[in-house]
C-alpha cells in the first residue's frame, strides 16, 4: 500500500495547531465538497481530505501517525510497523469527536493505508460499532442511462464491505447484487434493498442498502422530472407551411404535425411520451429552424426573391414598440 | 475474498411514499431536531401529530441527505444548509436551462 501524507493533503505543516488543521479542512472541504464543487475529481479529493482530517483532528491518532516519522513521502510503498500502536492508551466508549456511526460510515471509502492503521480491528477503531444493535444502512450511487429509466432493466452491482471476523481480523467481502430497476424511475430516486446493509452486530437487525439513481445526460433528450425535451431541427418551409415530421421519442419514432407558421423555440407537446409513471411524463419537442446555406447561385436567388417578395416582413418589429 | 451473488427484490421509493421521520434520520444521518428545523424553514414537508407519527415524503430524501452532508462536512448550520440546498438546486435548474438554450442556438 502507499503512504499518505495527511499534512500535505490538508496543506498544513507538521507543527500545525488543531485550530489550523480545522481551518484548513473547512476551507478545502468547501472547495472540494461533491455537492458544491465543480472541480475535477472533487469526490476523490474530498474523501482524501476527510481521511486526513479524521486522523489529524484526533490527538491520539495524530500522535500515532506522527510516530511513523516525517521521512515518508506520499505514494511511497508502506507497511505498518509490527509494533504499530503499542504503547498507546485508548479512550473507551464513543469515538473521539462524537457521531461514531456517521464517522464509521464515512470511513468506508478511506484508503488501505488508513484501514491498516486505524480501521477494522485496530485499537483505534470505533467501539460503538460493536455495541450497536442494528446494522448501519449502506448507500451506493448508480448511474443509469435514460433508456434504462424509461424501459427499466436489470443492473448488476459489485459491492465491497469490510466485515469483522470472530478472531478480530477484518475481511473484505465482495458480493454481487442484481437489482431490477423499475421502468419510470426519475433522477435522484432511491431504491431500498431491505436488510442488505451492514449486518446487525449481536444478531441485531441488518441495515438497508439504499441505491441513489442518477440518470446520465442524454445525447438527444433533456430530462426534467418525468418530462423530456427534444430539440427538433426543421426547415424554414416545414415551419412556415406545416409538415408531418418523424420525431424520435424514448418509446420509438413517432410522426408529428408541425403546425403552419411555427416559430423557432416553439414547444409542441407529445402527451405521455416522457418517462412512464402515474401520471406519465410528456415529451416536449422544441423546434429549431435551420436555414439552408445560401451557398449556391440557386439558393442565393431564392433568398433574394424572398427579400423582394416579403419586403413587408420585419422580424424586429417588436423591438420598436 | 468471499464472493456472494444474490438477486433481490427491490422497493422503489416513489412520490406517494411517506417515511417515518426517525427512519429518515437514520438514512440521512441527521438529528431529528435538525429535520424539524429543516421542515420549519420549508425545505421539507412534515406530517403527523406526534414525534412517533411524524413522516416525510420519500421524494425529500435526496434534499435531506444533501442538507445532512453539508451540515456534517462543512459545519454549516440548519439555516445555512437550507439556503445552500435551495441555491444549489436553483443553480442546477439554471444550468439545465442554459444547456437547453445552447442546444437551440447550436
Amino acid at each position: 500500500m502507499e503512504y499518505r501524507d495527511y499534512y500535505k493533503i490538508l496543506g498544513v505543516a507538521r507543527t500545525a495547531t488543531a485550530e489550523d488543521i480545522k481551518k484548513s479542512y473547512r476551507r478545502l472541504a468547501r472547495k472540494y465538497h461533491p455537492d458544491v464543487s465543480k472541480e475535477k475529481n472533487a469526490e476523490e479529493k474530498f474523501k482524501e481530505l476527510q481521511e486526513a482530517y479524521e486522523v489529524l483532528k484526533d490527538p491520539e491518532k495524530r500522535a500515532a501517525y506522527d510516530q511513523l516519522g516525517s521521512g515518508w513521502k506520499s505514494g511511497q510503498q508502506f507497511r505498518p510497523p509490527p509494533d504499530w500502536a503499542s504503547g498507546f492508551e485508548f479512550r473507551g466508549g464513543a469515538r473521539p469527536g462524537g457521531g461514531g456511526g456517521a464517522h464509521a460510515f464515512e470511513e468506508e471509502g478511506f484508503s488501505d493505508f488508513f484501514s491498516s492503521l486505524f480501521g477494522g480491528a485496530s485499537p483505534f477503531a470505533s467501539s460503538t460499532r460493536q455495541r450497536q444493535q442494528a446494522g448501519r444502512d449502506h448507500h451506493a450511487r448508480v448511474d443509469i442511462d435514460l433508456e434504462e429509466a424509461f424501459g427499466g432493466g436489470t443492473r448488476t452491482l459489485d459491492l465491497k464491505h469490510p466485515e469483522l471476523k470472530t478472531d478480530g481480523t477484518v475481511e473484505l467481502r465482495a458480493r454481487t447484487v442484481r437489482v431490477t430497476i423499475p421502468a419510470g424511475v426519475t433522477d435522484g430516486q432511491l431504491i431500498r434493498l431491505a436488510g442488505q446493509g451492514e449486518a446487525g452486530p449481536g444478531g441485531g437487525r441488518a441495515g438497508d442498502l439504499y441505491l441513489e439513481l442518477h440518470i446520465r445526460p442524454h445525447r438527444l433528450f433533456q430530462l426534467d422530472g418525468r418530462d423530456v425535451t427534444l430539440t427538433l431541427p426543421v426547415s424554414p418551409w416545414e415551419a412556415a407551411l406545416g409538415a408531418t415530421v418523424s420525431v424520435p421519442t424514448l418509446g420509438g419514432t413517432v410522426e408529428m404535425q408541425v403546425p403552419p407558421g411555427a416559430q423557432s423555440g416553439q414547444k409542441l407537446r407529445l402527451r405521455g411520451r416522457g418517462l412512464p409513471g402515474q401520471p406519465p411524463g410528456d415529451a416536449y419537442v422544441q423546434l429549431k429552424i435551420v436555414l439552408p446555406p445560401a451557398s449556391s447561385p440557386e439558393a442565393r436567388a431564392l433568398y433574394e426573391d424572398m427579400r423582394a417578395k416579403l419586403a413587408g416582413f420585419d422580424p424586429r418589429a417588436d423591438l420598436r414598440r | 475474498m468471499n464472493h456472494d451473488v444474490a438477486v433481490h427484490e427491490v422497493r422503489l421509493m416513489g412520490d406517494a411514499d411517506w417515511i417515518a421521520a426517525v427512519e429518515i434520520c437514520r438514512v440521512c444521518r441527521i438529528e431529528l431536531e435538525a429535520v424539524i428545523e429543516l421542515a420549519e424553514l420549508g425545505l421539507v414537508q412534515l406530517r403527523g401529530g406526534s414525534e412517533q407519527e411524524w413522516q416525510l415524503p420519500a421524494a425529500a430524501l435526496p434534499r435531506l441527505a444533501m442538507a445532512g452532508r453539508l451540515m456534517r462536512d462543512l459545519g454549516v448550520n440548519v439555516s445555512g444548509a437550507v439556503l445552500a440546498v435551495e441555491l444549489l438546486e436553483a443553480q442546477r435548474e439554471l444550468e439545465r436551462r442554459i444547456r437547453r438554450l445552447e442546444r437551440l442556438t447550436e
